[in-house]
């Protein structure tokens, strides 16, 4: 009889934020959220969680999301810039951010016990110079792209070729 | 704090003001242009909000968030026993007013709170400065 009620109550509360917030701790992360439409698309069932984050210009920012609003623009803690460069990785601290909805072209939870021992954390020093190293070889393909390009007539933007693929 | 653009230059400034867009005033502006190669130095700057990539805050403003949270909740109590148990809003006004100086590094006492405010309401003395440029990668 009481269990009746207590669901009708619970039904009538669950668009508030709170009741949203409550039962997405209180429950398993896969069901759906309690009081939304199946298949709803929503980012609060992310938040407080480790989250990654790729921008439009390529960089992966990983932090816990702390909030978010309808225009999907993001808030990250304790943030970090991660780098790969081939098989390895470095990571720079950032601190808090303030993401812009528009440039994040993939947030995805961070799993971090999938990727252990397939590529290498190396020092931020080591991983900038990889990536600088990794910058001039792809301009230096660019030249020669050019040249070749131009030689048959046709123009050739590097701009286009060397970021923002999204 | 630092406001990166779409095009890669990035602001670096106090923040004044900000609205619903987005759109932002900084004062004491460090301009990078996108390679980090060259700075320009401007005493303020307006930034549309459509051509912000995103923005970069010092870790203190959480711990300024929290300090105007447990003002805010006294003044609410404050508010509670003076009126009768009525929600006064205008208690949680000006919750930041009288702390200039506090903030890391730099002149203190400029520049407006950003994090978990009314936007549009310049108001406050929170120092909101990223002192280190940003290591260009």
């Amino acid at each position: 009889m009481s269990t009746g009620k207590e669901n009708k109550d619970e039904n009538s509360k669950s668009f508030t934020p709170s009741r949203i917030f409550k039962s997405r701790r209180d429950s398993h992360d896969d069901l759906p959220i309690e009081g939304w439409p199946m298949g709803t698309a929503t980012l609060l069932t992310e938040i407080d969680k480790k989250m990654m984050v790729v921008l439009r210009d390529n960089r992966t920012l990983i932090g816990y999301l702390r909030s978010i609003d309808q225009f999907g623009n993001l808030a990250l803690h304790q943030t970090i810039e991660r780098i790969y460069v081939g098989s390895k990785y470095g990571d720079i601290p950032r601190g808090i951010f303030i993401v812009r909805g528009e440039n994040a072209v993939l947030l995805g939870e961070l799993d971090q016990t999938r990727d252990v021992g397939l590529i290498e954390q190396v020092s931020v020093e080591e991983i900038l110079n990889a990536q600088r190293r990794e910058q001039e070889a792809k301009q230096e393909k660019n030249k020669v792209l050019a040249k070749a390009l131009r030689e048959r007539g046709l123009s050739f933007v590097n701009d286009l070729v060397q970021e923002d693929q999204f | 704090m630092l406001v990166e653009l779409k095009n890669g230059e990035t602001y670096n400034g106090h923040l004044v003001s900000c609205d619903n867009w987005m759109n932002i005033n900084l004062r004491e502006v460090i301009c990078t242009s996108r390679d980090g190669d060259k700075f320009w130095r401007m005493p303020e700057c307006y930034i549309r909000g459509s051509t912000i990539k995103y923005l970069r805050i010092p870790d203190e403003i959480i711990d300024m968030v929290k300090e105007d949270l447990v003002v805010k909740a006294k003044g609410r109590r404050d508010a509670k026993t003076a009126r009768g148990g009525q929600r006064g809003r205008g208690a949680q006004r000006g919750s930041f007013g009288g702390r200039g100086g506090k903030g890391p590094g730099g002149p203190g006492g400029r520049g407006g709170g950003g994090v978990g405010r009314p936007f549009n309401k310049p108001r406050g003395k929170i120092e909101i400065f990223i002192n280190e440029p940003v290591d260009k990668v």
